[in-house]
């Protein structure tokens, strides 16, 4: 071996060692927060994860059971608009296979053409474009939220399954960055909450593990629809940090990785959460 | 003139009230600014009763064993000895002034 070969050789290996580590797959990811919840909660039942705060109060279970009906509604609402004529003659329904019924259950999901994580909302305003339709706010409970509400209650009971292939670890990694990097007046994380403080109360309410936040939304409050993203929302004010817009790249970032760590568990639709 | 007057009586009735600086307790419960009863609870007749439990119960004894000096480099950055704590650096952050800060040091050192 020549010198300059030996050289070019020495030159690359430092540069190969002087690499960052890679990042974690997405499905160690889940695996060692899956680990960190079981030894934190080990009365917890892997099913229970999907009902937040009420699988650790018995009091707020037996509200929303006695409630079950507090989001008809909503839903009705939803699906009215879902079968609605557009101008063409088409509707949201005839954008979505089986109508709708079952898709929730893999959004967000990564759209190869575009290079982007497209969810559940995106996905409705895109069929409307593509129709000449007014878009809709992502952030509009009567219209947007009601609109998720029904097609995620045509899930309800079907498994999250949420797929990141290689080319979306990128959009996985910086919504996991972003569950766990301090923001805001209050320097609070979201993991701070729903991963260090998961299963505590915090003023006064039960905090939802990071595993099953993504599978009940949208939830019922005061007769409205509160999407995962309306309520990222209301906790990033809490922490006394600007909020990202309704459907923004952080937001639907941290709705992927989030959705990614429920996958498995049973999507539940509106439960009700207060009147 | 009678007016001017009456204003003037009235305004002084109302100043000293609208001056008074929030105690001690009502910074430790406001969620503008401690908002601590997110977190801890204090023993009965200290404050609300609360079921929170992120932080640790907060207990008159403990609060005098840490001293004053200990509870105020706490409330003011807790991350400067405990970098993974989910406590507020309240001083810091500017979400309490150090005025503030003395106000609930005496509150949680005065507890039961």
């Amino acid at each position: 071996m020549r010198f300059r070969d030996a050289c070019r050789l020495a030159i690359a290996a430092w540069a190969i060692a002087a690499l960052p580590a890679p990042a974690a797959s997405p499905a160690e990811v889940k695996a060692e927060i899956e680990a960190r919840l079981r030894s934190q909660l080990p009365e917890l039942e892997p099913g229970d994860y999907a009902l937040g705060p009420a699988a650790f109060d018995p009091e707020l279970r037996a509200l929303a059971d006695a409630n079950g009906d507090g989001a008809k509604a909503v839903v009705a609402r939803g699906a009215a608009l879902w079968r609605r004529r557009f101008r063409d003659g088409r509707s949201l329904a005839s954008c979505f296979p089986n109508g709708g019924r079952r898709v929730a259950v893999a959004y967000p999901q990564y759209h190869p053409h575009l290079k982007r994580v497209f969810t559940l909302e995106m996905a409705v305003n895109q069929c409307l474009k593509a129709h000449k339709e007014p878009l809709l706010d992502n952030a509009d409970p009567a219209t947007m939220g009601a609109i998720t509400a029904y097609v995620r209650s045509l899930s309800d009971g079907y498994r999250i399954h949420v797929r990141v292939p290689m080319a979306a670890e990128r959009f996985f990694e910086q919504g996991r960055r972003m569950y766990f990097a301090r923001m805001g007046q209050r320097n609070f994380a979201c993991a701070s909450c729903h991963l260090q403080g998961a299963g505590k109360r915090y003023a006064g309410a039960p905090l939802a593990p990071a595993i099953g936040q993504a599978a009940r939304w949208p939830y019922i409050r005061a007769g409205e629809a509160v999407t995962l993203q309306a309520q990222i929302r209301e906790c990033l004010e809490r922490m006394g940090a600007a909020p990202f817009p309704a459907g923004s790249e952080e937001l639907n970032d941290l709705e992927y990785f989030l959705t990614y760590l429920s996958n498995g568990l049973k999507l539940r639709a509106n439960a009700w959460r207060g009147p | 003139m009678r007016g001017a007057l009456l204003a003037a009586i009235a305004c002084a009735a109302v100043l000293p009230a609208a001056a008074q600086p929030p105690s001690g307790a009502e910074l430790f419960a406001r969620p503008d600014k401690g908002h601590c009863l997110a977190c801890h609870q204090v023993p009965a007749g200290a404050g609300p009763s609360n079921r929170s439990d992120l932080g640790p119960r907060l207990e008159g004894a403990r609060m005098r064993a840490l001293g004053r000096e200990a509870l105020r480099r706490i409330l003011f950055d807790p991350t400067a000895a405990n970098p993974d704590t989910v406590m507020p650096p309240y001083g810091r952050h500017r979400i309490l002034d150090s005025a503030e800060i003395d106000r609930i040091v005496e509150y949680l050192y005065a507890l039961p």
